[in-house]
């Protein structure tokens, strides 16, 4: 049972099943039919088709700013929710932060639109959708934050101050550094979790602002053409390549900062 | 108890590893993300050009016809997109907003009206509406044509693969197709019907003989059984994918729009494929859907609105929309433009006795909404 | 940051330990008092109302239009409780949570074994190819399965192929239930295998050794010492995967067929469908009550096993 090869044989088999799919789906890309079924023959044409659509371009450009600022802001009311969950007894904060987390996201996606267009009267947008963001991504900020204090040694803390310093120069200077690697990855987290969101961007979005994932959806569900290939392939690829030159850069990186 | 309480066990180890395992080609990622923000800004400004906004069904207007008016206007045309008219609806209830121009099917133009959510026409500003066939001018959600303009319409009915249909010695022009098991169990799996509550009971409804406006539960009640006894023999609700799956042979029944049913059939022409896609109007009786253009308070270019939808009801203009998607046309200056294959079609263009056996759905109140909900609930779910 | 110490006459009237508390803790509080509780308790609110005239919600401040009703009323929850229909829907999510979990983790746990067991040089690239496909986005995988599963493609040739031999019909693999199951495995597998590698990595080989010394054989050595002590680990795996499926409707919608609604279907429908905002509240309140029921569950289960192990 240790490494057996019954072991072998099922962990290949589910590596399989995760792969052949999206193996597929780069194959399609480059193929010469609309109808996405059979192998016709090879051609580049869904790609020109691709980087001549421009909603699907500004669908990439509105997805890569909610990321990124929603990100920002996550990672700023995260890191501080984990940092008062760890240091004070409190009881209300890890509810409202990490409850969300846990829920299914129709849940937290359906509430934003009826407080936002009946409570609010906001015209649903790109604004509607940052906030919405934004409350999803804090508690996976907090957690990771809040994991990384939960195994630093307290001493270090009461050392500081027993040599004078104030709880100001006590962050700033011992706390922050330790916690930093958590607070990257959890800004991390929240911009991956951010660009890859379809179900609460389904309700928040309202049809004022497109991203990438409400884009393909629509189009998986309306017009299916190879075109819906080309942009997975694209997407797949630049994360692939990522995570080689990360790897190649700082391959401690990849074991993990913790 | 909180759902919280389940996450400290395992949420915490798993979702760091992952973090920590991924983190470094998103730091890169957040960098580039940052450079692709950057120079994708010039991008989005172009947007506070002049821009017209249009809620319109999904390949519901020719590129070339977009091209051109935006080189008549020196505007942008941007486009959002809905495939039935409850989406449309439901997204404006939802506080979509900002559209100029919507094209909503006749209930859903009458449902505007009430919610007063339309601007009335000044039609001084469409020199061109007298092109349109009068016939199409005295409908009921609109009676004087105050808010929309007629812009195309499509008939709810069946399209199929001719050759299979032909080969097992079935029918063409009968809902019993859809409904029977004695056709059906020659059709198995390969029928779909639309994923639209409304126009799957319109269907049941006319086979059974009623109004597709018919309001008696106990007429939808009957319908809901029929739809039940018939459901194990289909092999999906859908609203689109129908015209691909018809023309790769995979579908040999569905029931859909007349001008899906088109560009299926062309498709299937294109393509080579062995077999033929036809399309008809059943004889019991079948839904029109006129889909109009109006002015939705909420757009602030009413002007570009305007030019626009007189643009449209130029007879060349609008008769390219037919020629590409095979769409019934109100405008009677349009029809010396079309080809004759579609002119001459009569599940595009019915003839005066196909007319009559067409009606136009009306819009439910929100009790009769929640019964055909639960209703629908129902069907899905046996 | 200086204003924080040059305002200090000002503050100084507070104690400084309860300042900073409130200054770290303050802002993501409001935060998500803000956007998540109040959404929330608007929607327990929401659920005890009348639709508007034209769908959505009557106003909740003020008065509604003619012919809308503007108070309170029990009619959704009636609606509801009525008959068994909507409890269906709920058992038959409940049901296909239930499936696709286990399917997660009968494919999980070898490969995670595996995993923990490999040569330490080697975890970090298996576990990376286990979370490579989540770097793209769910939808493409869904519908990768969907060209995967179509009825021109080599599997559903084989399947049905197979199938002949027996005498039995062809079937669709794509537009059903199993096409609904396969999808929610391969969009939440990595949900399970990361909780249980993390479990299983922490594992003591000496205490196999000690079980082999004392005569367990390869099956006994797995169900007597390793399987215990991952229990954590499989209800983590678990709750990951179980509670994301319940609340799902892009997959039933992209590779459902023609019987597959779930609660999130039936509550995207009354949404951005039907446009009954009450109705689709009270069914939100629903599932919410039936995650909480199991977040608990679950949190017992976890501490009992905890208390046990003590």
């Amino acid at each position: 049972m240790r490494r057996s090869p019954l072991l072998w044989a099922v962990a290949l088999a589910v590596y399989a099943f995760l792969y052949i799919p999206l193996v597929v789906v780069v194959l399609y890309s480059f193929n010469d039919s609309r109808l996405n079924a059979e192998w016709v023959g090879f051609t580049l044409h869904w790609y020109r088709v691709l980087l001549n659509d421009g909603e699907m371009l500004e669908a990439g450009a509105n997805s890569l700013l909610i990321a990124f600022v929603s990100a920002t802001f996550a990672t700023l009311l995260g890191t501080m929710s984990g940092i008062a969950m760890h240091r004070f007894k409190l009881r209300a904060l890890p509810l409202l932060v990490i409850t969300p987390v846990a829920m299914p996201e129709i849940l937290l996606g359906v509430s934003l639109l009826i407080f936002f267009v009946q409570v609010l009267n906001f015209t649903l947008g790109l604004f509607s959708v940052l906030i919405a963001h934004i409350t999803f991504c804090v508690g996976f900020v907090a957690i990771v934050v809040r994991a990384r204090l939960a195994g630093m040694d307290e001493s270090i803390f009461e050392a500081s101050r027993d040599l004078g310093a104030s709880p100001w120069q006590t962050f700033r200077l011992i706390t922050f550094p330790l916690i930093l690697p958590g607070v990257i990855a959890g800004a991390l987290m929240a911009f991956t979790l951010s660009i890859d969101d379809f179900v609460i961007t389904f309700f928040t979005a309202g049809v004022g602002v497109h991203t990438l994932p409400l884009q393909i959806y629509s189009m998986i569900k309306i017009a299916v053409t190879p075109e819906v290939n080309a942009v997975s392939t694209l997407l797949m690829t630049l994360t692939l390549g990522m995570i080689i030159v990360a790897s190649r850069f700082a391959p401690d990186a990849l074991k993990g900062a913790a | 108890m909180s759902a919280g309480a389940v996450l400290p066990v395992g949420v915490l180890p798993g979702s760091t590893r992952r973090v920590q395992s991924r983190n470094s080609g998103l730091g890169a990622l957040q960098g580039l993300a940052l450079a692709l923000v950057l120079s994708m800004l010039p991008l989005l400004q172009a947007q506070a050009a002049d821009v017209l906004r249009l809620f319109n069904w999904n390949n519901y207007i020719s590129q070339d016809t977009l091209d051109r008016f935006e080189g008549v206007c020196h505007c942008r045309v941007l486009q959002d997109y809905y495939s039935d008219n409850e989406e449309m609806l439901a997204k404006l209830a939802a506080g979509a907003t900002g559209y100029d121009i919507i094209v909503p099917t006749g209930n859903a133009v009458e449902t505007l009206i009430r919610q007063e959510a339309l601007r009335p026409l000044d039609r001084k500003q469409l020199p061109h509406f007298g092109n349109l066939n009068p016939d199409f001018l005295k409908a009921f959600f609109d009676p004087g044509n105050r808010y929309s303009v007629p812009y195309a319409y499509t008939i709810t009915l069946l399209g199929y693969n001719q050759t299979r249909l032909d080969a097992l010695g079935l029918p063409h022009d009968t809902w019993a197709l859809l409904f029977e098991p004695r056709y059906l169990e020659k059709l198995k799996g390969r029928v779909t019907v639309l994923d639209s509550p409304r126009e799957l009971m319109a269907a049941a409804l006319r086979y059974l003989g009623y109004s597709a406006n018919d309001r008696d539960e106990t007429h939808w009640a009957r319908a809901r059984d029929l739809i039940i006894r018939a459901k194990p023999y289909w092999a999906s609700f859908s609203n689109s994918s129908y015209i691909k799956e018809l023309t790769l042979g995979n579908i040999w029944l569905a029931h859909g729009y007349s001008n899906d049913m088109f560009v299926a059939a062309q498709d299937a022409q294109k393509a080579g494929r062995a077999f033929k896609v036809g399309f008809s109007t059943p004889k019991e009786g079948a839904v029109l859907a006129l889909d109009s253009m109006v002015l939705h308070k909420s757009g602030p270019r009413p002007d570009l609105a305007l030019r626009f939808i007189d643009f449209m009801l130029d007879g060349h203009n609008s008769a390219e929309l037919t020629n590409l998607i095979g769409s019934g046309n109100p405008n009677a200056a349009a029809m010396q433009y079309i080809t004759p294959d579609i002119a001459n079609n009569r599940a595009i263009f019915p003839d005066s006795d196909g007319v009559r056996r067409l009606e136009m759905l009306r819009d439910l109140d929100r009790l009769q909404r929640r019964v055909l909900n639960r209703m629908w609930v129902e069907i899905k779910l046996r | 940051m200086r204003d924080f110490q040059t305002s200090g006459g000002l503050l100084r009237a507070l104690h400084p330990a309860t300042l900073t508390r409130w200054l770290v803790s303050g802002p993501p509080t409001a935060f998500m008092l803000l956007f998540f509780l109040a959404p929330s308790l608007i929607m327990v609110l929401a659920s005890f109302r009348f639709p508007g005239a034209f769908g959505g919600l009557a106003p909740l401040i003020g008065a509604g239009r003619a012919g809308e009703d503007t108070g309170l009323t029990l009619e959704n929850y009636q609606f509801f409780f009525s008959d068994w229909l909507y409890a269906e829907i709920f058992v038959k999510s409940l049901v296909v949570a239930l499936v696709s979990t286990l399917t997660c983790l009968v494919m999980a746990y070898p490969l995670a074994l595996l995993i923990a067991r490999s040569p330490k040089r080697h975890r970090d690239l298996m576990v990376l190819l286990v979370i490579l496909p989540f770097a793209s986005n769910f939808l493409i995988r869904v519908y990768a399965l969907m060209i995967l599963l179509g009825p021109q493609q080599a599997l559903a040739s084989a399947v049905n192929g197979l199938l002949a031999l027996f005498g039995v019909a062809p079937v669709n693999l794509l537009f059903s239930t199993f096409a609904v199951i396969v999808g929610m495995v391969y969009v939440h597998l990595p949900f399970m295998v990361l909780p249980l590698y993390t479990n299983l990595e922490k594992h003591d080989p000496s205490l196999l050794d000690a079980a082999q010394d004392l005569g367990a054989n390869g099956w006994q050595r797995f169900w007597r010492v390793t399987f215990p002590l991952s229990l954590p680990g499989i209800f983590s795996g678990s709750a990951l995967v179980f509670i994301p499926v319940l609340g799902m409707f892009a997959i039933p919608d992209l590779l459902g067929g023609t019987r597959d609604i779930l609660i999130g279907n039936l509550i995207k429908d009354q949404f951005l469908g039907t446009r009954d905002w009450p109705f689709g509240s009270m069914l939100s309140i629903m599932l919410t009550l039936v995650v909480l029921g199991l977040a608990g569950f679950a949190a017992r289960l976890g501490r009992r096993d905890r208390n046990e192990e003590t």
